[in-house]
């Protein structure tokens, strides 16, 4: 079995984007072929992400279309949707496939578009960000997304005294955090005070509480270390990746606040990777609310249960802290198109493994983590990333 | 038990507009649940029993939507409410808070889908 390394990244500014998915695609996808040094016909199978184009764009059969598009016509092609882990699963896939010498050259890309700019506006988005909750136990409350994760929290914050305060801090860092980031949707900095200041969309969440509604694309170029030593790209290595799910509906699972997922993803990922949560470096993990960045950093084991909040709110979690979590601003200051989103997680770690991250640069960093969440805490998928030898 | 008998989502929804939540309980692993299954959440097994579940719990987590899905109007509280063995996303009414005490007052029913309503 060979591993395998990613080669190349690309990605779109995260934002407003008045153009067609595929004209996006193709922007992450040849900055990913260029960082990787190759072309279209070097591709051996393509693996997309997106969640939900046949809602948003009445587009049902995306990958061969943006194979086509850019050139890669005729190989095989496969659409993963997971919700918001849509393209960490494509990515896991794509992996694996190269692991298990199918095929040498892969291309791994996510595409979206959330925002008013496709024609719908927040009711409409809510509505269909709902539909991955529970069709006949959740949908009929009039829960949203907001709301599965307010649940979550709520739960956490009467348990462990966590505040909004703390809630808050995880918004100020990583809006902090997108400062440093040109690709990301929010480059200005708040405070706690705006954060608690902002309207309420789900108690105890604000509007600065949640990740915004994002266009996006982002690309990696994944190949086997046999064919990466071909290649002028700077590789990276795969170390590990662990993929888990948790009982649906959200009501059923046995804590709510533990996000079984999560943890069951990362201790497959860290055994996969030979590695523990103290030898991680930098970590984007999915912050598509504050409360849902402060459960993951204890399910990954990089703060104590329960420490979450304080961790944050003592500086212990930012740029410069013990563990940096979301130096791209994550989901929350970078942006959430949702096919796009685990992806470009990817994108952020290898250029800090590279050491290519500018401002946000963790030094030395060997080690780094991304956490993908889909559906109401379902779905997670966790990849170890490490500096190549 | 027979595959006739094992509980649907609308003889569950049935129930609850007579004021009747039903759920089942797993003689495997114990686990019971609101939300019926054609085997256990927990465990797998196809054994499943069909149960009446309590009508009054207490609140285990809570949420107060103010931006809603297109189709319902906001803002309402939606938690999730501890019915011993079970548990139970639900409609809440009268702003409860975790740990409160409160009983199923029917059913909300938003265009022909059910959702169970306590206070
Ligand atoms: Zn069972």
């Amino acid at each position: 079995m060979t591993d395998a390394r990613i080669v190349g990244v690309g990605m779109t500014d995260f934002g407003v984007h008045e153009r067609p998915l595929m004209e996006l695609f193709a922007e992450a996808t040849f900055e990913a072929f260029d960082d990787a040094g190759v072309s279209a016909p070097e591709i051996d199978a393509f693996y997309l992400g997106n969640a939900m184009g046949g809602q948003t764009e009445r587009d049902t059969h995306l990958a061969p279309t943006l194979a086509t598009h850019v050139g890669m016509a005729g190989i095989p092609c496969q659409r993963y949707e997971d919700a918001c882990a849509t393209s960490s699963n494509a990515f896991k896939h794509a992996v694996r496939a190269v692991e298990a010498g199918q095929h040498d050259v892969v291309l791994v890309g996510g595409v979206e578009r959330c925002t008013p700019a496709t024609g719908l506006e927040t009711p409409e988005m809510t509505e269909i960000f709902a539909t991955a909750s529970h069709r006949q136990y959740e949908q009929p409350t009039g829960l949203t997304f907001p709301g599965v994760f307010a649940l979550l929290t709520k739960r956490h914050m009467h348990e462990y005294g966590t505040t909004e305060e703390d809630l808050a801090a995880v918004a100020v860092k990583n809006h902090r955090h997108g400062t440093h980031n040109p690709r990301a949707q929010f480059g200005t900095e708040t405070t706690v005070e705006q954060v608690l200041e902002g309207p309420v969309v789900a108690d105890p969440f604000r509007l600065m509480d949640c990740c915004p509604f994002s266009d996006g694309a982002a690309a990696a170029v994944v190949a086997s270390e046999e064919a990466a030593e071909s290649l002028a790209g700077t590789p990276v290595g795969v170390a590990g990746v662990g993929h888990a799910t948790d009982i649906v509906p959200l009501a059923d699972k046995v804590d709510v606040k533990a996000t079984q997922a999560a943890r069951d993803a990362a201790a497959a990922a860290y055994e996969d990777a030979g590695i523990g949560p103290q030898d991680v470096d930098v970590v984007e993990l999915h912050d598509c609310f504050t409360g849902a960045e402060i459960l993951a950093t204890e399910a990954l084991g990089l703060v104590e249960d329960g420490e979450g909040g304080t961790a944050a709110t003592e500086g212990r979690t930012a740029l410069g802290g013990e563990i940096p979590v979301n130096p791209s601003g994550g989901l929350k200051a970078k942006g959430h198109p949702i096919g796009a989103t685990g992806v470009a997680q990817l994108v952020e770690l290898t250029e800090q493994l590279r050491g290519e991250a500018g401002d946000r640069q963790v030094e030395d960093a060997t080690h780094a983590l991304a956490h993908n969440l889909g559906g109401d805490a379902a779905t997670t998928v966790v990849s170890v990333l490490e500096v190549a030898e | 038990m027979s595959d006739d008998e094992l509980l649907t989502h609308q003889t569950w929804a049935d129930a609850l507009r007579d004021g009747e939540l039903l759920g089942q309980r797993c003689p495997e692993c114990g686990h019971e649940t609101a939300a019926p299954k054609a085997a256990c959440g927990r465990c797998g097994s196809r054994a499943l029993e069909t149960v009446a579940l309590p009508t009054a719990g207490t609140v285990y987590t809570e949420t107060t939507m103010s931006v809603v899905p297109r189709g319902f109007e906001g803002p309402y509280q939606v938690g999730v409410v501890d019915l011993g063995e079970a548990r139970v996303l639900a409609r809440l009414e009268g702003e409860v808070a975790i740990g409160d005490r409160v009983e199923l007052e029917g059913a909300l029913e938003v265009d022909g889908e059910v959702a169970p309503l306590f206070s």
